[in-house]
């Protein structure tokens, strides 16, 4: 084993987790391959597709680009810490509702970066919500139900 | 890959001295994804987030400071960017996506000089100077000296960035960043920094800077003199315009063609006086 390694405490979804870093891993490698988490997709690699968005401290990130060994005292928050036991989340339950999903590979990405984005705007118009999409990519094409899906969670906020 | 968390500049500086080949690690939105693509792979990382002293933005009697791991969306949301200073805080906007703006800091964005990225031709725009932390200090380095080629810059062995440096320019400055990319969020095909001043209907005060046209940000005292004391008019930007495209060196790439990237100079640069015409 490699020297290198180092023993760090995570917090993901609420759980302290010890783990064993190589200091060039990113979160999407530690949630997927070292806790088998694997909702958080690797599309690109390179930060563009948004498949492997997360939240740290709340805030959208892409985990392929972050560093582990960085997020030590930071909160970490994967798709599997977004659904409430068996209870879906708005924006899941929206997405389901609307259709918002066709192959599901952005699908997580999604949610993250809507769940963030709604929670610190929660009556956002269409346009809005359109940007703050901007950064996950749907191959599929998907986006209008998707941007459904938000403004109904959104409109049932503002009910 | 070993990873260091230095909580000083000294203590940063002395682990990059020790090490062979460490690399200092912001966000990560450019080196993880370097690395990411396998065109880098340092032994060492030296993450920067714990060092004191080097992240948030002070207003001082020259201007602004802006440490170096500041995000780009501390910038974007600032509103401390005032006159030609807000030339800054345009291209902190524009730089690709929410998610990334998180994590991406500007001394990592400009350590990192590629030039299609947003901040370097800003900077230069703004006439900022970069300060950077070594084992004998700290110098600074003016914008316009600091991008030496394609992901070349000034900063020596075991240096890193540790701040940026923004006079307040002009008093009635205006500054602005325009940009024409493939898709949104996308690097530049053509960028355009400028801060302008105006004196009535004539401009007392210029600075352009263009991206993606060259190894480096373009910046020409010419052009910048074609503008100053003219009134603007679309001859005064073609002439302006003429001459950067002249000093300009664009590559054929997935971006564009050399050839478009020359003819988006002076539209992108009439683009940027309009706005600034608007907002002074």
């Amino acid at each position: 084993m490699s020297t290198d390694k180092q023993v760090i405490t995570l917090n993901i979804n609420g759980e302290s987790i010890e783990l064993l870093l190589d200091g060039g891993e990113t979160l999407l490698e530690t949630v997927r391959e070292q806790l088998g988490m694997t909702g958080s997709k690797r599309g690109c690699n390179q930060g563009v597709c948004g498949a492997c968005t997360m939240l740290v401290d709340g805030e959208p990130v892409r985990g392929c680009l972050a560093l582990s060994s960085a997020c030590s005292d930071r909160s970490i928050t994967t798709i599997e810490g977004i659904a409430d036991g068996l209870n879906l989340s708005p924006i899941q339950e929206a997405m389901v509702e609307h259709g918002g999903l066709q192959c599901g590979f952005c699908t997580s990405g999604m949610v993250l970066t809507l769940s963030a984005f709604l929670a610190e705007n929660p009556k956002p118009t269409r346009e809005q919500v359109r940007h703050a999409l901007s950064g996950n990519l749907c191959r599929c094409t998907g986006y209008t139900k998707i941007v459904h899906a938000a403004m109904h969670v959104a409109e049932a906020y503002s009910a | 890959m070993k990873y260091f968390e230095p909580t000083s500049i000294d203590e940063a500086v002395a682990i990059l001295a020790r090490e062979d080949d460490a690399r200092c690690v912001s966000g990560g939105a450019t080196l993880v994804a370097m690395m990411n693509a396998d065109l880098l792979s340092p032994s060492t990382l030296v993450g920067l987030r714990r060092v004191s002293g080097i992240e948030g933005i002070t207003k001082n009697q020259q201007g602004l400071r802006i440490g170096a791991m500041t995000t780009h969306a501390t910038i974007a949301k600032s509103g401390l960017f005032v006159a030609g200073m807000n030339v800054i805080n345009r291209a902190a906007n524009q730089i690709a996506h929410p998610p990334i703006r998180n994590m991406g800091t500007i001394g990592g964005s400009i350590s990192h000089a590629d030039p299609a990225a947003d901040f370097p031709t800003a900077l230069i725009a703004a006439n900022a100077s970069i300060e950077v932390s070594g084992m004998d200090g700290q110098r600074l380095i003016p914008a316009d000296e600091f991008f030496l080629g394609y992901y070349e810059t000034a900063v020596a062995e075991n240096e890193f960035v540790t701040a940026i440096l923004v006079p307040k320019g002009p008093e009635n400055a205006v500054g602005e960043h325009v940009k024409v990319t493939r898709v949104d969020g996308d690097f530049a095909t053509v960028s355009v920094s400028l801060v302008l001043a105006f004196n009535e209907n004539q401009c007392s005060y210029a600075r352009i800077a263009v991206g993606a046209v060259a190894a480096t940000p373009l910046h020409l005292d010419e052009a910048d003199a074609v503008l100053t004391d003219s009134a603007l008019t679309d001859e005064d930007i073609d002439n302006a315009a003429a001459l950067l495209v002249k000093a300009s060196d664009p590559i054929d790439d997935v971006r564009g063609s050399a050839n478009y990237r020359r003819a988006l100079i002076p539209r992108l640069l009439k683009r940027a006086v309009s706005l600034l015409k608007t907002d002074a």
